[in-house]
């Protein structure tokens, strides 16, 4: 009985140790170069802070938004202070369309805080190497017309030259990296707002 | 005689309505659009389609005064998200169709500018196989 307890009291500190720290995800992430709202910059620049990654492109209509509205709600719970020590990132997955300017903007609408990144698509892809992210092209050419349904169009803004817009399927993964640019856990828009803000607080408090 | 005129007519009153009865009941339920960054070139709408009839109807098409519009699945892959285009959709009697994030949703292209004026509001307009066309007023809103 005795034996019993102390093993049941030894599990329950064990799981309270592990509810306060965060294991290091060895081999995921590391230095890259990019061009973060409008700046070149290495990874190795945000040591110090809690960096969140995400990767998406502007032209994404329903994960990508979702993902920046989730880091705005995020983003908000945090104190002034807290916001003061962390770094949230947007990476792109289409450079060609994605510019500097294009992308600081588009992340810049949910929060001015936000940063875009983007870079030569070696850059990009140096990245989501890095992380052990995917991304793949979908053109409009890949999906058959047939299974689109007629579209209707009756207003629609006035445009010049041919629509360039590519959809890309992506790792929709948000990486959470800690002060020494180690990567400490993978969540998603699915994790509790306050389980990811009680994370980052961890990371910070290191 | 004229009891059983009588009753002839009401018989055929309810058989008329027991044709009538197996239709589908389609109702829209909060639907928006989100308004997109300004340099955005898409987004995405939400809301719920539910049958409260007793018959199956189809979903065949989206369209919009605000911008083309296609019907997309986002569908999770081992931690990818990808798009999946809808040729057209099945509601069952007795359910609904939700359009949400991560999972179906209308998506929007080549908008009209006015869909980064705060409160503008939108026509939807579907297409169904029985019910027809239904159309409603959403707002377009962050």
């Amino acid at each position: 009985m005795l034996k019993k307890l102390l093993i049941l009291s030894l599990l329950f500190c064990s799981n309270l140790a592990m509810a306060e720290t965060l294991p290091v995800l060895s081999g995921v992430g590391g230095n890259f170069s990019a061009i973060a709202n409008g700046e070149e910059i290495e990874f190795n620049d945000y040591r110090g802070k809690v960096v969140v990654l995400s990767f998406g492109y502007t032209n994404c209509a329903d994960i990508c938004p979702l993902t920046l509205g989730y880091y705005k709600r995020l983003y908000n719970m945090l104190s002034a202070e807290e916001q003061q020590m962390i770094r949230m990132l947007f990476v792109t997955v289409d450079p060609e369309y994605d510019t500097p300017t294009h992308i600081k903007e588009f992340v810049g609408h949910f929060n001015k805080d936000f940063i875009g990144v983007t870079g030569t698509r070696a850059q990009i892809d140096e990245i989501i190497s890095l992380f052990h992210a995917e991304y793949n092209k979908l053109s409009t050419g890949v999906v058959a017309t047939d299974k689109i349904r007629r579209i209707t169009q009756k207003e629609v803004s006035e445009e010049t030259g041919e629509d360039t817009a590519y959809l890309y399927s992506h790792t929709v993964s948000l990486y959470l990296v800690d002060k020494e640019g180690d990567t400490r856990a993978l969540q998603y828009t699915g994790t509790p707002i306050e389980e990811f803000a009680d994370k980052i607080r961890i990371l910070i408090n290191e | 005689m004229s009891n059983i005129k009588g009753l002839f007519i009401l018989a055929l009153g309810l058989l008329l309505a027991s044709c009538s009865a197996p239709a589908p009941q389609i109702q829209l339920d909060g639907f928006w659009i989100v308004q997109p960054p300004s340099v955005a070139r898409g987004t995405a709408g939400y809301g719920t389609i539910k049958n409260t009839g007793k018959e199956a109807d189809t979903l065949l098409n989206v369209s919009s005064d605000i911008g083309f519009v296609m019907m997309h699945k986002t569908d999770l892959v081992n931690g990818m998200g990808r798009m999946i285009h809808m040729s057209k959709m099945v509601i069952a009697p007795a359910s609904e169709l939700v359009f949400e994030p991560m999972s179906y949703h209308l998506m929007f292209s080549k908008m009209a500018d006015r869909i980064h004026q705060e409160g503008e509001k939108a026509t939807l307009t579907f297409e169904f196989e029985k019910s027809g066309i239904i159309s409603v007023e959403v707002p377009i809103k962050p």
